[in-house]
């Protein structure tokens, strides 16, 4: 998995490529989600669109992010989740906690909301 | 770092996370040349890397000198995945619900929900102190 990462509008937008498995590339994941943390960023999304498939490491990761986030008073939110990986959230019912949203764009203003 | 062994349809890892992108090709570049399609190769992917997952947390508790097993069998349409670790055991009937309500918010605990929600048939056969082999099947 690679990373790549950007802000608009104060909101920080994290874009993983791949697949998250476990290991050293979810590491990467969970370090940059609690990095924005920790440097008082409360309002992110993540770019869903170019990640092939994840298993429960990648769900977990997620989860740790936004409990962490909403814990600050601050919301995590998806944008662009693929066939995959909606369907894991939908087998998992974690579609009923994430907020998703067609594009980034459409997730950076919901925050404005 | 130890490579993976690979004979024939099996690799087996040192237990370290660092290896699970050498599982996911060895496993992927096998299924692609049976012919598998890309959707049903990420399912069986995210099964693998599960199972394989808790082989290595879970059985072996990460120690580097203990082996994670992968084989793959495919034979009348149907795909059989082996994997066995070299750990303790585990009941794998004592893991709460993670659809439940109270659990939704759990970061652990929904790895075996997926593969028996992915998979046709997952059979554990737990041999305490000699490790667990857990047996995954698709029909294709």
């Amino acid at each position: 998995m690679k990373l790549s990462s950007s802000e608009k509008n104060g909101v920080a937008i994290l874009e993983p490529k791949g697949k998250i498995m476990g290991g050293p590339d979810a590491t990467i994941l969970h370090d940059k989600l609690h990095e924005f943390i920790e440097n008082g960023i409360r309002k992110v999304v993540i770019d869903m669109g170019q990640v092939e498939w994840m298993n429960s490491t990648g769900l977990g990761i997620l989860i740790s992010g936004l409990t962490t986030l909403r814990n600050n008073q601050g919301e995590l939110k998806l944008a662009n989740v693929t066939g995959k990986i909606q369907s894991l959230l939908t087998i998992t019912k974690l579609i009923t906690v994430f907020e998703a949203f067609d594009s980034v764009e459409d997730a950076v203003k919901s925050f404005k909301a | 770092m130890k490579k993976p062994t690979i004979i024939e349809n099996t690799i087996k890892i040192p237990s370290s996370q660092e290896y699970l992108p050498d599982v996911d090709s060895f496993l992927e570049g096998i299924l692609r040349g049976y012919g598998i399609e890309e959707s049903l190769i990420a399912d069986i992917a995210i099964s693998v890397t599960e199972m394989v997952n808790n082989g290595i947390i879970h059985g072996n508790k990460s120690d580097i000198n203990k082996e994670v097993a992968v084989s793959i069998l495919y034979k009348n349409s149907v795909l059989e995945i082996t994997i066995i670790d070299q750990g303790e055991g585990f009941n794998p009937n004592g893991i709460e619900n993670p659809i439940d309500d109270r659990n939704l918010l759990r970061e652990v605990g929904r790895g075996i929900f997926i593969v028996n929600s992915l998979m046709d048939d997952v059979r554990f056969d737990v041999q305490y102190s000699k490790g667990t082999r857990v047996i995954l099947s698709k029909h294709l």
